[in-house]
């Protein structure tokens, strides 16, 4: 289990984000014309992490998890909507205004091949955010080594291309890089999705490493479900640019009420039913997710969801704390579920008897 | 209102909960018929810094009614030995040697007739993205039907309405409509789907799914995983279902076949190596996974990374990252290459005489 005792909930929150929305403009052929449309990607999202905490964001492709992530980074400009980090709401700083705080806030990506400059070598990818920040000046390439020593690289390989390094040892330099300006927040947008089985573990180990040793906050976005459990303490389930269901790891995979988190926790491949140990329950949805052009009125899972009925098309459920549940006991964290019909379930993950 | 308000219009997803037969715990048909027998397989490709030894001495049989499932790493070889079953790699960029008797048939070196007639007809093949796998300028029905034309003496109207059927057998709503598409009209789903019709159109013995789900999101992955399966049941094929998640094959193989840098290193009944694994790799690989339902506290990792194939390691290919390498007495690992050995109905490719018993030590300490 990670220790909780690096998070600080009594303290003001790290990042608060309130009512993020972000729309993007697009324009498709339909018929003759072109029409203009708005993709919701993100449709009014609100969670805060606490400082040293790690949030892991979840959902599929296209529920708006890299772009609230890459809103909260300020790589793209919210439609709307507060990003308050520290205290000062960054959604709307100007670039020169933003700069001090780029040094706080430091991204992770998923694949290590175009992440990185390939004409560049790693002294100069990892000089560069020291110069650009004027951090160590004149000892950057001191700096560089100790930080490819701290992601478990060779500090002679300084001069070296990214094309000489494996995958993982890319993903390495991406964290080093992110780590070069000494960040609070590290936003890792699927880290370790392109990475071999066998590798994605080492990268794992690598961030909780740091994250112990750094003290750092995290917002994690995975679309692996083991992933995220093993990484995060809490966890924001999206569905078509909204949250779902959030609130701390065990409760979301321990007792999830969400339909939709259900029916992800449910269709994720288990390897336990080889061991001879399968749930008692599957859910199967049928069909894909709806196009965030379009979303259903109401709520936007119900046209997937089994339990859905005439109120579900009318009125938007509120992301809200229900009655029940582990997260009554004091000292708990909130379990907040944007649902008209919660239900707590227990049996879709195997039981391991150990 | 009733609990499914979209019950009635067949483009709406509705969703369902139903309780699942356990596929892997079918056990005891292994009396099928071989439909594909693989022996001493290599295929050998060259290039600049020399030739890339991507398939080694591999060994291996897909009998009717079972899934086998090729587990590995990118660069272990699951892929490239797949696509010579069908006869996919240019001869004259590649060398291939051992044996391939697709269906009676060897494979290995047998001219275009022969490979056009067995593609599709005996053995077809799914591949992982489907977008590129169906050609962007024709209808999907188009392209279903002209695989079916091209091996069946029917007319174009028949072709045309076997297209349909397929595509409403693997559970396209509107199929008629449907068929008129292009594949860019489809969403990735229904665009596997499609694409699963067009392997199964003529009925083959032997589907070769490379991949299949990879692209997909975790809740429609489940839904081709199952529509894999029950096909399988249906038509009684061999599937051969290439990927790198342990957790799909669990959910769907019978028999599981562990590829690392070009050669088999384990081989047996899907839930006995995943409940039990023998070679260290193997073990390793299933240590290193994140869980959904338990909290470790750090995972267990394979050193290093995988292997060259230009210049694999002397001996066993997996020795530089094995944990349990000084359990082998004197230098064996590095010298010899381990035969894949029986154990049990296992095969193991490893110097340990009695691996289990090993890594379970090795864990306990």
């Amino acid at each position: 289990m990670t220790s909780t005792s690096r998070i600080r909930r009594d303290a003001e929150p790290l990042v608060r984000v309130e009512h993020l929305v972000k729309h993007f403009a697009v324009r498709e052929v339909q018929g003759l014309t072109m029409a203009k449309n708005t993709v919701k990607a993100v449709d009014d999202i609100s969670f805060d992490l606490a400082e040293g905490e790690t949030l892991g964001l979840v959902g599929e492709s296209g529920c708006g998890k890299s772009t609230a992530s890459r809103c909260i980074t300020r790589l793209e400009v919210p439609t709307s909507g507060k990003v308050v980090y520290r205290g000062t709401d960054i959604a709307r700083l100007s670039e020169r205004e933003l700069r001090p705080l780029r040094r706080e806030i430091q991204m992770i990506f998923q694949d290590p091949y175009s992440s990185l400059n390939p004409r560049q070598t790693v002294g100069a990818i990892l000089g560069t955010p020291l110069r650009v920040h004027g951090l160590h000046r004149g000892n950057e390439k001191r700096r560089s080594q100790e930080l490819l020593e701290l992601v478990g690289l060779n500090p002679e390989h300084i001069n070296r291309y990214p094309s000489e390094f494996s995958g993982g040892q890319r993903q390495r330099i991406g964290i080093a890089r992110a780590l070069a300006v000494e960040p609070r927040l590290i936003i890792a947008d699927e880290p370790v999705s392109a990475l071999d089985v066998s590798v994605q573990a080492q990268v794992m180990n690598l961030l909780s490493r740091l994250r112990d040793e750094l003290g750092l906050s995290f917002i994690f976005i995975a679309h692996d479900l083991g992933v995220i459990r093993h990484f995060c303490d809490r966890v924001a389930v999206m569905y078509l640019g909204k949250i779902a269901e959030i609130g701390d790891k065990r409760h979301i995979y321990g007792e999830p009420q969400h339909p939709y988190t259900q029916a992800l926790l449910s269709a994720a491949p288990d390897i336990n039913v080889a061991r001879g140990i399968a749930p008692k329950e599957r859910i199967r949805l049928i069909g894909d997710p709806p196009s965030p052009i379009d979303p259903p009125s109401g709520c936007r899972f119900r046209t997937r969801c089994w339990k859905a009925q005439e109120i579900c098309a009318t009125t938007e459920p509120v992301l809200e704390d229900k009655p029940g549940g582990g997260d009554d006991e004091p000292g708990s964290v909130r379990h907040d579920i944007a649902c008209h019909f919660p239900e707590i379930k227990t049996t879709l993950v195997a039981e391991v008897v150990t | 209102m009733t609990a499914q308000p979209h019950a009635d219009d067949p483009t709406v997803a509705v969703a369902a909960t139903e309780p699942e037969p356990i596929p892997a715990a079918r056990a005891g048909k292994d009396d099928g018929e071989v439909v594909l027998e693989i022996t001493d397989l290599s295929v050998r490709f060259p290039s600049d810094e020399g030739p890339v030894n991507a398939v080694q001495g591999l060994s291996y049989q897909a009998r009717l009614g079972r899934t086998l499932a090729i587990v590995g790493e990118s660069g272990s070889g699951k892929s490239v030995s797949t696509m010579a079953v069908l006869g996919l790699h240019n001869p004259k960029r590649s060398m291939i040697t051992g044996s391939i008797l697709l269906d009676g048939e060897e494979v290995v070196g047998a001219d275009e007739q022969t490979m056009r007639r067995l593609r599709s007809s005996t053995a077809a093949m799914i591949f992982q993205d489907p977008l590129s796998a169906l050609h962007p300028f024709y209808k999907v029905g188009g392209q279903i039907a002209e695989a079916y034309l091209a091996h069946n003496n029917v007319s174009r109207e028949v072709a045309r309405k076997r297209a349909v059927e397929m595509l409403d057998l693997v559970g396209i709503p509107n199929p008629q409509r449907r068929a008129k598409q292009y594949p860019h009209e489809f969403s990735g789903g229904m665009r596997q789907r499609a694409m699963i019709a067009l392997g199964l159109v003529n009925n083959p013995k032997l589907l070769i799914a490379d991949e299949p789900t990879t692209a997909l999101d975790v809740t429609v992955q489940a839904q081709i995983l199952d529509l894999i399966n029950n096909l399988q049941m249906e038509f009684g094929s061999a599937v051969i279902l290439i990927t790198h998640d342990l957790g799909v094959v669990a959910e769907v193989a019978d028999d599981i076949l562990v590829m690392y840098a070009g050669r088999a290193v384990e081989r047996g009944l899907a839930k006995d190596v995943l409940a039990h694994p023998m070679h260290p790799y193997t073990y390793a690989l299933l240590q290193s996974l994140p869980s959904t339902h338990e909290d470790q506290d750090q995972l267990l990792t394979i050193k290093g990374s995988p292997p060259s194939l230009v210049n694999l390691p002397p001996g066993c290919s997996f020795h530089p990252r094995c944990a349990v390498r000084d359990r082998v007495p004197g230098d064996l690992c590095v010298t010899q290459l381990p035969e894949l050995r029986p154990i049990g109905t296992r095969q193991v490719r490893c110097h340990l005489a009695d691996p289990e018993r090993v890594l379970e030590e090795e864990m306990r300490a």
